[in-house]
This record gives structure tokens, sequence and C-alpha cells, in this order.
């Protein structure tokens, strides 16, 4: 089976734009679910809470290169202090078009990477140490071009609108419930009020689901743009069979910024619907059936 | 009453369209001349560099001047070259020019471990990379913008935003198409 990473990259935006459609039309759904219980009247309570909590996550989505770079203590490299690296992300960001961003190095002995920033003229890639004294040059190129696919598809913002969007859901789920044992609409359809009630209590799993199936899907995307980029899909896929090999983990593991490296601190080896990232043998399988494929396949 | 409605209606989403797609035009050109100046800085950086490289080679190798001459000779062939045509074909001889040196600097074996030798070295790898992946995006600029000249919708406009299509950045002989390998690490 041959795979370009143009289907790759179209197939993956199709679906993020499905799951975001899905999280949205859900929001609605819960909107409906508490009006069913409680009653349009009280509903107002939940814009309130939902304008603090998207201020909340929006706050963070716009320092979210200063946030990350302090909780991992990264460090600003430039030319001088480390021309190698230097030059590696300036190759990949010309081929990418997209402005030159700060590179930092992280000092832990597991190999990883990330990427952050609000959009690319405030992007921030950073490498571990670790990172850097396992990957020759050709491998480091392919995780640079992995993070840069990130900057370049605005992914720090896509995931932004995901976690608010579940935040959201999960907020309107919590504060449905607990307002149904309070005030109780004048309901002369059962069904309904139950459906409501079941709707409002698995709301924030589905929403984590499909909060973590975007993310799935948009590593997935990094992976095929960051072919299109270096046209060497063999560069990605040696670090990543480097990656699958070393057992050791990024010390900076909290959840708030586990979703950011391209090496998942958090997720053992079984595969859970909860994973941020598709299983890595996975990931490796794809880009050897695009390097199959030969040269630029359309 | 109605028809009258209908046709307002109709009118602003053809004004909506055209501006659309009229930007869209726009966007995707200065996406191409940007791609083209690009290609032009690194050529300019590997210009720059090739001096030093040359009297740092000299210092070791001073019996190889043919391989010098041809290197110094094809940089004032690049410096020289109007329009994407010429500057890929000049473009080709430097790289090979290039490749000649960095054989003949195998031999020498001081040259190879001197740390000015091996940071140019590494400049010049970069170099090359990032010459290969500016011909890379603007050729993609290039696709983009060609594409949107003849697809529907965007070429009812092309007379309106006065874009034109664009020369891809095809390098001239098959034997030049593979990157030069210069880093012996």
């Amino acid at each position: 089976m041959s795979v370009s990473f143009r289907a790759a990259q179209a197939k993956n935006k199709r679906k993020t734009f499905l799951l975001l459609f899905c999280m949205f039309v859900f929001v609605v759904l819960a909107i409906w679910a508490v009006s069913q219980l409680v009653g349009y009247g009280s509903v107002w309570v939940v814009p309130i809470a939902v304008a603090l909590a998207l201020a909340g996550v929006w706050a963070s989505y716009w320092s979210s290169d200063k946030i990350v770079m302090k909780m991992t203590n990264a460090k600003v490299i430039d030319h001088a202090t480390a021309p190698q690296l230097f030059n590696v992300v300036d190759e990949v960001r010309i081929a990418a078009g997209l402005p030159m961003p700060t590179v930092a190095i992280v000092d832990d002995p597991a190999p990883n990477a990330f990427a952050t920033g609000r959009n690319p003229e405030h992007a921030v890639i950073a490498f571990t140490t670790g990172l850097l004294a396992t990957m020759d040059r050709e491998q480091l190129q392919g995780v640079t071009a992995h993070e840069m696919a990130h900057v370049g598809n605005r992914d720090t913002l896509v995931m932004a609108v995901a976690a608010t969007t579940a935040g959201l859901i999960a907020i309107i789920a919590d504060i449905g419930i607990r307002m149904s044992f309070f005030t109780r609409r004048d309901n002369n359809n059962p069904i309904a009020a139950i459906a409501g009630i079941v709707i409002l209590l698995l709301a924030p799993i589905a929403a984590l689901l499909m909060r973590s199936a975007v993310s799935r899907k948009r590593e997935s995307l990094a992976d095929a743009t960051a072919v299109q980029f270096t046209r060497n899909p063999a560069g990605l896929r040696r670090a990543l069979e480097t990656l699958a090999a070393d057992s050791t983990v990024v010390h900076e593991r909290s959840n708030a910024v586990s979703h950011v490296w391209i090496e998942s601190p958090l997720e053992g080896k079984s595969k859970s619907l909860f994973d941020t990232h598709p299983p890595i043998t996975e990931r490796i399988e794809i880009l050897r059936a695009m390097e199959q494929s030969g040269p630029t396949p359309t | 009453m109605l028809i009258v409605g209908i046709v307002i209606v109709l009118i602003v989403l053809l004004v909506i369209v055209a501006l659309w797609q009229f930007n869209k035009l726009r966007r995707l050109n200065v996406n191409v001349e940007e791609g083209y100046a690009q290609i032009e800085v690194q050529l300019a950086r590997r210009s720059d560099l090739i001096p030093n490289l040359v009297e740092t080679v000299k210092g070791y190798a001073k019996h190889e001047r043919e391989v010098l001459e041809a290197v110094t000779n094809a940089r004032a062939h690049v410096q020289e070259a109007q329009g994407v045509g010429q500057t890929a074909a000049a473009d080709a001889q430097l790289t090979s020019a290039l490749n000649g040196l960095m054989i003949v600097a195998e031999n020498y074996p001081d040259l190879k471990a001197s740390t000015n030798f091996l940071q140019l070295q590494e400049e010049l790898t970069t170099t090359e990379n990032k010459i290969a992946f500016a011909r890379q995006y603007y050729n993609e600029s290039v696709r983009a913008l060609n594409t949107a000249i003849v697809t529907f919708p965007s070429m009812l406009f092309v007379g309106m935003s006065g874009v034109t299509k664009h020369e891809f950045y095809e390098v001239p002989d098959a034997s030049q198409r593979i990157a030069p390998n210069v880093g012996f690490n």
C-alpha cells in the first residue's frame, strides 16, 4: 500500500474538522439537556461560568510560549551557542516558509522535543539534551520538521479550541446536574428529562475522548506535514524508532504539558482512546509506507 | 419586490467571492516572490562562504589549483546570472565545483582536522540544504499559484488581480539532481 503525505494531510484535516464539529454539536446537546432538566430560565448561570473557564484557557494559550518554557526550564540558544541545531531549525523553517522560531534546549536525559506558542511569529521549539545526544543530523531534521509542522498547522490554537470546547461541555454538564437537584422543570416529558441526565453524566468523558481524538489526528497530521517539508520520511521514521526503543521519560510530565511532547511521557505501551498520540509503531509504519511510495508522490 | 431582493443578494455574494479570489491570487503571488527572494538570500550566503573556504583549502593544498579555480569561476557565474533559468544553471555548476573541491579535500588529513574547515563544512552543508529547501518552497508556491490561475473560480479573476504564471526552478542537468553530500560525518 503506497501512501502519499498529501493524502495523509487531507485525511487528518478532514477528521479534525469532523471531530471539532461533533464537539460543538455536543455543546448544543448539553445545553438542551440542561434546559430539559432545569428550564431555560435558570440557564443564565452557565454563560458566566463558561466565560471564566474560557478566559483561563485562552490566557494560557496566549502566553503558551512563556508558560511552557518556564515549566520545562528551557534555555534559549542562538547560532553561536549551538550552531548545528540552529542551522537544522533554520533549514526546516525555510522549507516550511515560516519565520525562524525561538530555539531552546531542556536539560533532561530522556530524548524528547516540543513546540508551542500562540502563532508562528511567537513559536518556540525545544529539544532535550537527551535527544541531541542520541540523534544524528537526519533524525534531528525529522524531529524538527514534526515540531515546525505543529507551528505551521497552528496546533496550539487548535488544541486550545478543543480544550475550551471540552471544558465548556464539562462545565455545562456539571452545572446542569447540580442545578437539577434544586430546581426541576415542570415537564410532562420524563423521557426527555432522563435523556438529559444521561447526556450530562456521560458528557465530560465524551468530551475528553473527542479532545484526545483531535490530539491524535493533529499528531498524525504533523507527521505527514513533516514529510512535506523534508521530502525525507526516513529521517522522522528513524527518530521515532530511536524514541520507541528508549524507555526513559522526561521529568516535566504533568498533565498540563504532557500533550506537547513528540513522544507522550504519560502513556504506556497499551493503546487507549484517551491517548494524545497515536501508537508509535503505527506512526513508524505510516512513514515507512511513504518511503516506499518513492520521491515526491502527488 | 422579491426579484429585487434576490438580485441584491446575488450581487453581494458575487462581490464577496470576487474579493476573496482576488486576495487569494494576490497572496499566492506574494508567496512566490518571497520564495524566490529566499533562494537569492541563500545563494548569496553560499557566495560569501566561498572565498573563506578557498583560502582555507589553499593553506593546506596549494597545488590543487584547477579545482580551486573551478569553484571561483562558478561563483562568479552565479553572481552574474539573471532570472530563474540562468540562476538555476549557474547554481548547478557551482554545486558540482564545490563537490569536486570537497572530494579533493579528502586527501588532506590536516585540512580535514582543522576546526576552521570543520566549521566551514557545517556552514556549507547547511547552506546547500537551505538552497534545496528554498527551491522546494519556491516550487510549491509556484505550484499553488499556477494551479489557482487555471482552476475555477479563481481563474475568472486573474485579469483583475494582475498575476501571471511563474516558472518552476528546475535543475537543468539530470546528474545534478542528487544533492551534494558535503558532510563527512
